[in-house]
């Protein structure tokens, strides 16, 4: 469904990633792991065209979009819950949502019904529902980040790219947004996502690649990599 | 008592005017952070492109109310292109190339370019604008109102409240207001940014244009009308907060009546010297403006 080529991005002079290649198939979700800096998000932000690749490709469904703006990813089915949240916050909860359906409601992709998709969004994160006319500024983090998800599945995307989804969270509410992606794996969406937390994601995922300064460190089944010796002693403390 | 009301109902409607301008720069300071220092032009030249409409209507022997109320979607119009061709000749390119002052200069620059353009077309001198609705003014409780400053303060509410309507009820408006909120996550929603930036500088000389032919039958219409309206809703906006749209309706207001009420019960010479006084105090004390607020965002 996704893959990326010998991707080469960075930000101005500062190159951050190095030839670097990943798939996703249909349905599957790999996990990209890696230190901080390692290139991860940048990872992400080129793939949905937030900066521009220096070279490489990125092929969805076998068109190549490298290159082309964001607006213009989304609209082919990419869906990215950026890093940070990035709620929009003098909106409404319900807005929010009504607007990560833009290109559906817009004529961009097929319709379908809008409105049923949010009942679900309510469904699987049912604090969205109480809260759905507060304006998503007033949220608390845990709540910003199921309204960031739940936004990025309003699209009903292709693949939906995850950045980080249990940064700051409280330990309960992390082991809550790993039992949504769960849920959302056993739905079949093609998902990648990046996650500090290796053990978790490695546990959720099916393939995992491990990211080191922009470079492919080791990828591999997720089971296999959470008992790489290597793997285990870099990044999943040891333990586990 | 009388001058009192008299005085206040004509700052009044010049505070209107000064606030449906600056919510023209609050538009696109709300989506790019920029502002069209040319929105004085703006007002210039859709005052000029209203007259010579009214006129040609008035020579097909329409009635002046029939030929105004023709005469505006043409306005409006020529504002909504006016407004796009400045974002797309001068604005883009100064943000393509994150020039931090580039858009200044440009939207500077291409306000003089419309200028002479204006006095190239309609001349230097000032021309009599048509008043579509009786200049005899109406008496309510000794106070003289003439009916178009009645228009006025209609037709500033009218422009405001329909963009905040659209802006709240319409999808295209919640993605406007999202681009505002934060670009680039609107552009992962698929909203196409650039084009909102475009929209909301034809839609902010859409406001200069509409202040416009609003303000052109009291006053007279010329190349030059605009320049001191534009600067003075520069304070307004200022004065009232970039992000407020309340900030700029009350902004306009102090300015509009502190003005008159000076230039009547002190000199005309220092009209817009408390007005100015006011800008300073505001930059000095509370930066964001009066109403200005002070984004939520949690971390």
């Amino acid at each position: 469904m996704l893959q990326v080529q010998n991707l080469v991005a960075g930000y101005g002079k500062v190159q951050v990633l190095h030839q670097l290649s990943i798939s996703v198939p249909k349905g599957q979700l790999v996990t990209l792991i890696g230190s901080n800096g390692a290139g991860k998000t940048t990872t992400l932000r080129a793939i949905s065209g937030m900066i521009k690749p220096d070279a490489g490709e990125i092929l969805l469904a076998g068109r190549n979009i490298a290159g082309m703006a964001s607006h213009e990813i989304t609209r082919l089915g990419m869906a990215h819950s950026p890093e940070g949240r990035r709620v929009f916050p003098a909106l409404s909860v319900d807005d929010n949502l009504e607007l990560g359906a833009f290109p559906r409601l817009t004529g961009a992709r097929p319709k379908g019904d809008v409105e049923h998709d949010r009942q679900r969004m309510f469904e699987l994160f049912p604090r969205l529902r109480e809260r759905r006319a507060q304006l998503a500024g007033t949220l608390s983090g845990g709540e910003q980040q199921m309204l960031a998800m739940a936004r990025a599945l309003m699209l009903g995307p292709e693949v939906l790219l995850l950045d980080e989804p249990s940064m700051g969270l409280a330990p309960r509410l992390v082991e809550e947004v790993f039992a949504t992606i769960a849920r959302l794996k056993a739905a079949k969406i093609t998902m990648l996502l990046v996650e500090q937390f290796a053990a978790a994601a490695l546990d959720v995922a099916d393939y995992g690649y491990v990211l080191e300064n922009g470079r492919l460190a080791s990828s591999g089944e997720a089971t296999s990599l959470k008992n790489d010796p290597a793997v285990r002693a870099a990044y999943l403390g040891g333990s586990h | 008592m009388q001058n009192f009301f008299q005085i206040l109902v004509s700052g009044i409607s010049v505070g209107m005017i000064y606030g449906v301008i600056a919510f023209g720069y609050q538009l696109t300071f709300a989506t790019s952070k920029t502002l069209n220092f040319g929105q004085g032009e703006a007002l210039t030249l859709g005052a000029l492109v209203g007259l010579t409409c009214v006129n040609f209507l008035i020579g097909l022997h329409l009635g002046t109310l029939t030929a105004y109320l023709i005469a505006l979607p043409f306005v409006f119009a020529f504002g909504l292109a006016q407004g796009a061709v400045v974002e797309r000749l001068g604005v883009r390119q100064a943000m393509k190339t994150k020039s931090e002052a580039g858009w200044i200069m440009a939207t500077i620059a291409l306000g003089i370019i419309f200028k002479n353009m204006a006095e190239n077309i309609w001349g230097k001198d000032p021309l009599k604008f048509p008043s579509p609705l009786s200049e005899a003014p109406l008496t309510i409780a000794g106070v003289n109102i003439r009916p178009m400053e009645i228009a006025i303060v209609l037709g500033a509410l009218a422009m405001m409240l329909a963009v905040e309507a659209f802006n709240r009820r319409s999808i295209y408006g919640k993605a406007v207001v999202a681009t505002s909120n934060d670009r680039d996550a609107a552009g992962l929603m698929g909203i196409n940014t650039p084009l909102v930036i475009t929209f909301s500088y034809a839609l902010s000389s859409l406001a200069a244009a509409l202040a416009g032919v609003l303000i052109a039958p009291i006053t007279l219409t010329g190349a030059n009308m605009g320049a001191a309206l534009g600067l003075k809703a520069f304070a307004v906006a200022i004065i009232g907060g970039l992000s407020s749209g309340l900030g700029v309706v009350v902004g306009g207001l102090i300015l509009g009546i502190t003005e008159s009420m000076t230039g009547f019960y002190f000199d005309t010479g220092y009209k817009d010297v408390p007005g100015l006084i006011l800008l300073l105090l505001v930059l000095s004390l509370k930066p964001a403006g009066l109403f200005g607020k002070t984004a939520i965002k949690k971390v």
